[in-house]
Formats: C-alpha cells, structure tokens, sequence
C-alpha cells in the first residue's frame, strides 16, 4: 500500500494523514515530502490487501451535477436516471493496473449540498487527487468551481492534482457553458479538463486514468527530489517485507 | 398525542447534563405564580400549515412498518431455531415504510434514504429522513435513525458473521472510523450538520417491552460530550428511566417541526 505524505501540508492534513501513517510508521510519517509506503503483499482479513499503491481520490462539486452517477458508471458501470442526493459521504473501491502495478483506488464521492459541509471537508485531508465537477447545463455549479477550488486548497495539501469535469454532455441542447469556458476556467485554476457524460460513459474512464497520471507523474517528481527515497536510507524502515525503491518514479 | 408512563423522577434533573426535554418541569412556585393559559388556549394552537401535511402519511407508514416489525419481533419458533436477526429485522422495518410511504405518494415532501453498508459504518445512521424544501427539494429537517436490537439478538449475529463476509470496502470504512463507536458517530454526523439534524436511536425491543419499538431523538446529544458523558447504550437508555411521557410519531414530528429554529429538542417516543 502507498501513503504518499507532504511535508508542506502537514498542517492541514496532519490529523488524518498521521493516522494513517502511524499505522504502519509512527514516527517518520511527515519527514519527507511525498513518502511511499508498500505494505506486504497478500491477503489479510478483513479485505483484499494485495495491491501495490492506494490513492485516495475524491469527487466534489455542487449538488446534482452528477458525482455519484459518475462514480457508479466507473466503478460498476451503471447508470440510473433517477436523482437521489447523496447524504454526507460514501465511497466505493476500484483497482486498477497501470505498468504491471495494481493500483487500489478509494474513491469518495461527497454530497455537494452547503449542510454537508463539514463532514465532506474533514475527508478531503489525505486525499491525492480531486475530480472537481460542475454540470455544462447548470450556470451556478460552473460559477461555483472557483469556491469549489479553494475548499480543495483550504482542506487538502498542497500536491494534490485536480482535473475539472463539465459532466452532462450529453445534454448539448441545455447547455449553458460552453467547452471554451471550462477549459479557460481549468487553464486558469490550473487544473485538467475534461467533458464528460455519465450517461453516455462519455470521458469517465479517461477522467479517472488522467488524475491518476498525474498523482503518479507528481510521486515521480517528488521521489526525484528527495534523495532520501532513492538512497533508501530512512524510507526502508518505513517498507514491509517488500524492499524499498531502487528507482526513482513510482513505476505507475 | 402521547402516552403517559408511571415513571416519576428524571434522573437528568440533578445532574449538571441539561438535555432539553420537550416538556420540562417548572419549580412549584414558578409553576404557581406565572399566569396559567386556558384551558382553550390549546385550541388556538397554529393550525398544522400544508407543508407539514405529510404527518399522517408519515404515521400510516410508521404503524405498518412497526406493526409488521412487531410479528417479527413477537415470533417465537416452537422448536426455538427460528430467530430474526437484527439485520432482517431493520430491513423488515425500513421495507415496510418505504414500500408505504411510496404507495402514499408522500417522498416528495418526506423522504427515505437507506445507507450503504459503507455509510452505516461512516455516519452511524440506517437510514435518514428528510423533510423537502418545496421548490429546491433540500432537506430543511432530518433525522437520522440508527436501530438497536436487544442485546442477546445483536450478540447472536455477531458471533454468526463469518470475517470472510466482511468486504474490503467494509474494513476501509471501519478503520476510517475506528475511534469512535456507532452512536457516537452518529451523534458526531448530525452536529455536523446543525440543529435541524436529530439523531434517532430506535429500539426494536427494550429488555422490559421486547416486544415494542421505542425511541430516543434528540439535536443535542453533543451535550453529553461537552458534559465529558460517553455515549453509549447504557447513557441512551436512561432517558427512559427519566421520562414520564412518550410521544407518539406524529406527535414527535409535529414536536419537531414546530420547534424554534436553533432550540434544542429532545423526546422519547413510542412507535408501536
């Protein structure tokens, strides 16, 4: 299992992040800049623990532009056009395999309603990557990106990726945003983009494999700066029984 | 709208834990000297508006669902190796009101969301209602319900759950949350969310009535955490031991929406 952590965002992310570190390192947790951990490989109880990395993702947005439908097309490939609202926070897992690794991703879909605030934020420490959604038929979930945006900076750490999604596609005769804009607007927050359709399973695959990219392409760079990774010195006593990382990169 | 139980001292009373009760007792003097209301001032009551019509409805749909949970509850298999579990027992319950409340036509304004397994263990809640804003349908009111078995049927099932049943996304859920207990977690969801959150602890059986459904709702259990009280069962259960009334379901939630905005409320209910 991977647990990347940031020195610079222990700040905000210390609470969650320590306590998933200290699981497996109590006391090294926060001493370098982005850390992989590899837990043993094989199966323990309670769940399949036989994957090489795990990233956190979360998908935020405003109320209705289609998080969950979003979720439940990627991860079991389903569409249903009846609307229920999410209620606080709820998540699913998917692996996936990128360069004969298998990467575990926990995927949060938050309810986007203004009540559920406080518990949706508390969840984005920790979290790697960001799928931030607005609908191209809904002006005020576009307008609301840019507050959207800060939440992530406000409540994430600092590397964590994020690509913009204009969902509802498929709607072209409704819309109200146009691509130009969004990707202007992403260019500007400094975030991929993509349009996608849940319904039409239109650019949900590519979504989640361009976020994971990048969280893969940021451990990369982050593993290239700190030679303390790459010489293995203190990042062994973090590994299992798996040896530590001979090579920078994360090979994902 | 409630039933009187012979039940005469609150044990809340001396204590420094100040859960708002919905009808609290005010000293003898007090009592004698503030000018009484009518008698008829209870018809001047505000008429129920439109919005909270769905209050029957929610009482036809909470009568069937206890109702047909009681068979469950009252069953007793002559060779005694028939017994319902928890788990089917909650979805007994929740099957019944959703299956009424749709047949009702009542979701629009007051809805059902049953959790995910995963949500059950995150947030602490089986299901939640939610009382509809009209044109937003928002929820302005919810209420969170988490159920309670007696005691012996909840130990049954946990020693009958094979580890092997328990999924992946189970055990990530339950590590997310592995520092605090379901109640309390639940209690920590609905403070989350404010004052028109209520937090449901709903009894299937208590262990003097397992054959009646009972509940605790209260919007301001965190008190009992700023009172450094633990919330657990037994914390739960004594509100029954300091209560002299019960409501009915409608009562309750005439009781809630009628409720100023930011008090707290808290109440003990009989659903069966």
């Amino acid at each position: 299992m991977l647990v990347l952590i940031s020195r610079e965002a222990a700040s905000s992310a210390r609470a969650r992040a320590t306590s998933e570190v200290e699981r497996t390192a109590p006391s090294q947790g926060l001493q370098h800049r982005w850390l992989p951990l590899r837990m043993r490989k094989g199966r323990e109880r309670g769940g399949d623990q036989n994957f090489d990395y795990m990233f956190k993702l979360l998908i935020i947005g405003n109320s209705s532009v289609g998080k969950t439908s979003f979720l439940f097309r990627y991860a079991d490939d389903a569409f249903t056009s009846a609307f229920v609202s999410t209620v606080g926070i709820d998540f699913k897992v998917k692996t996936v395999y990128k360069n004969d690794k298998r990467i575990k991703l926990q995927i949060w879909d938050t309810a986007g309603q203004e009540r559920y605030r406080t518990i949706t934020t508390a969840y984005y420490r920790g979290a790697m990557g960001f799928i931030l959604m607005y609908d191209i038929t809904n002006e005020e979930s576009f307008g609301a990106v840019q507050d959207w945006s800060t939440q992530i900076k406000t409540y994430s750490w600092d590397n964590a990726q994020v690509v913009l999604a204009g969902n509802k596609c498929d709607m072209e005769e409704e819309r109200v945003v146009s691509v130009d804009n969004g990707r202007l607007l992403a260019e500007q927050l400094g975030f991929e983009f993509f349009e996608t359709s849940a319904k039409d399973n239109v650019n949900v695959k590519q979504t989640f494999e361009r976020l994971v990219d990048l969280i893969c392409d940021k451990m990369s760079d982050s593993l290239d700066t700190d030679p303390a990774v790459t010489t293995g010195a203190p990042t062994a006593k973090l590994t299992d029984s798996a040896p530590p990382l001979q090579q920078s990169g994360c090979n994902c | 709208m409630g039933q009187t139980i012979s039940k005469p001292t609150n044990p809340f009373q001396n204590s420094n834990f100040s859960l708002k009760h919905s009808s609290p007792s005010r000293p003898f003097n007090e009592q004698n000297m503030a000018p009484r209301p009518s008698i008829f001032s209870t018809l001047r009551r505000p008429l129920i508006t439109k919005t909270n019509d769905f209050i029957p409805l929610f009482n036809d749909c909470i009568s069937a669902a206890a109702s047909r949970t009681q068979e469950y509850l009252l069953f007793k298999d002559p060779e005694d190796k028939l017994h319902a579990s928890p788990e089917v027992l909650t979805q007994v319950f929740l099957m019944t009101y959703i299956s009424q409340s749709v047949s009702l036509n009542m979701t629009d304004r007051f809805n059902c969301t049953a959790m995910t397994p995963e949500q059950r263990i995150l947030l602490g809640a089986d299901w939640v209602w939610a009382m509809l804003e009209k044109p937003t349908k928002n929820p302005r009111i919810q209420i969170a319900v988490q159920v309670l078995h007696l005691p012996d049927r909840e130990d049954a099932e946990e020693n009958s759950i094979p580890q092997e049943a328990c999924s992946e996304s189970i055990q990530i859920a339950k590590n997310e949350s592995s520092n605090k207990t379901t109640y309390e977690r639940m209690v920590d969801f609905c403070t989350s969310i404010g004052k028109d959150c209520y937090a449901l602890f709903l009894f299937l059986g208590k262990k003097n009535d397992k054959g009646n459904i009972y509940g605790v709702l209260s919007n301001n259990f965190e008190a009992a955490i700023g009172k450094c009280n633990k919330i657990d069962r037994p914390f739960i259960e004594n509100f029954f031991r300091g209560s002299r009334y019960l409501h009915t379901p409608p009562g309750m939630m005439q009781a809630i929406v009628t409720k100023k905005e930011g008090d707290s409320l808290t109440l003990m209910v009989k659903f069966s």
